[in-house]
């Protein structure tokens, strides 16, 4: 069964959320952010290079334009392979694990495993972030020497940050995995 | 046990009063300084004053400072923010678990 719904992100801007049930122990979320527009990327490379050629004006140096150049590409390829998160999966296996993967714009794909005998719980809570404060969803790890303690907390879905809205659907399914294993 | 609470008090305007006016008087005191050539302030006898400069020198750098502390004062409290993968969103040692007995309706739980 495959849902599509517009959401949003914390500030705004539209994302869209996937739920795949594979059974009824396995779901998949995935949470995609919209790709970069071509419009941003056009003003921006017009900028940098009108700023370029104003500096030549004034120094006449060459090196200045040449060197914008080279920086605006190596910027954008960078950015597009490092920072520019293309869509986020969380694949919910009850009784075997956890696996998120965030996929960059490049096509490079990064994924962790978090296996179910370290799970502790899934919760939403809500933290400051730099001026505001948010929800987000995450998994509480636990220590298997230890049961009843938190040990580390891995928040998800860190790039596109989705509202209320979109976790509490993730969150609802998850719970009701971990409530049947 | 005094209780203390910013209502105001007949002491506190005579206070606020004596500072307004030592205030406006240290200002006067600033300008006269700031105004008067050196030559005039050297014949009546006071010699040993800092330079003119610092007339305008140290206004801007006291402005210059409550700008700086401004911006200091949000990074700061920025950098000491938890981060979200940190275990101090959830919980901290002084935090109790919750009890899991019943209670009757009515009472309140301990």
């Amino acid at each position: 069964m495959m849902e599509d719904e517009t959401f949003t992100d914390i500030s705004g801007k539209a994302i869209s959320l996937s739920c795949q049930d594979h059974s009824s122990l396995c779901k998949e979320f995935v949470v995609s952010v919209p790709k970069v527009s071509i419009g941003k990327v056009m003003v921006y490379t017009c900028c940098v290079w009108l700023l370029a050629y104003a500096v030549f004006f004034f120094t006449e140096n060459t090196a200045v334009l040449s060197s914008a150049i080279f920086i605006t590409l190596v910027g954008m390829m960078l950015h597009i392979h490092f920072v520019k998160v293309d869509h986020e999966t969380l694949l919910f296996i009850g009784s075997l694990g956890i696996q998120l993967s965030s996929s960059y714009a490049s096509g490079r794909e990064t994924t962790t495993f978090i296996e179910m005998g370290k799970i502790k719980d899934i919760v939403i809570n809500e933290a400051i972030y730099m001026h505001q404060i948010i929800y987000y969803l995450c998994v509480l790890l636990k220590d298997p020497s230890e049961p009843n303690a938190v040990a580390h907390v891995v928040p998800l879905f860190q790039s596109s940050k989705p509202r209320l809205n979109c976790l509490v659907k993730v969150y609802k399914s998850c719970q009701e995995i971990l409530s049947k294993c | 046990m005094v209780v203390n609470s910013p209502s105001p008090l007949p002491e506190r305007a005579i206070y606020g009063f004596v500072l307004y006016l030592g205030s406006q008087f240290g200002f006067f005191l600033y300008c006269l300084w700031a105004f008067i050539p050196e030559e005039w302030l050297h014949s009546i006898g006071l010699t040993y004053w800092p330079q003119k400069y610092w007339a305008l020198a140290a206004p801007i750098y006291l402005l210059v400072t409550l700008v700086i502390i401004l911006v200091l004062l949000f990074g700061v409290n920025m950098n000491n923010t938890a981060p979200l993968d940190s275990l101090d969103n959830m919980t901290d040692v002084y935090a109790k678990g919750q009890k899991t007995t019943d209670c009757t309706k009515g009472e309140y739980p301990d």
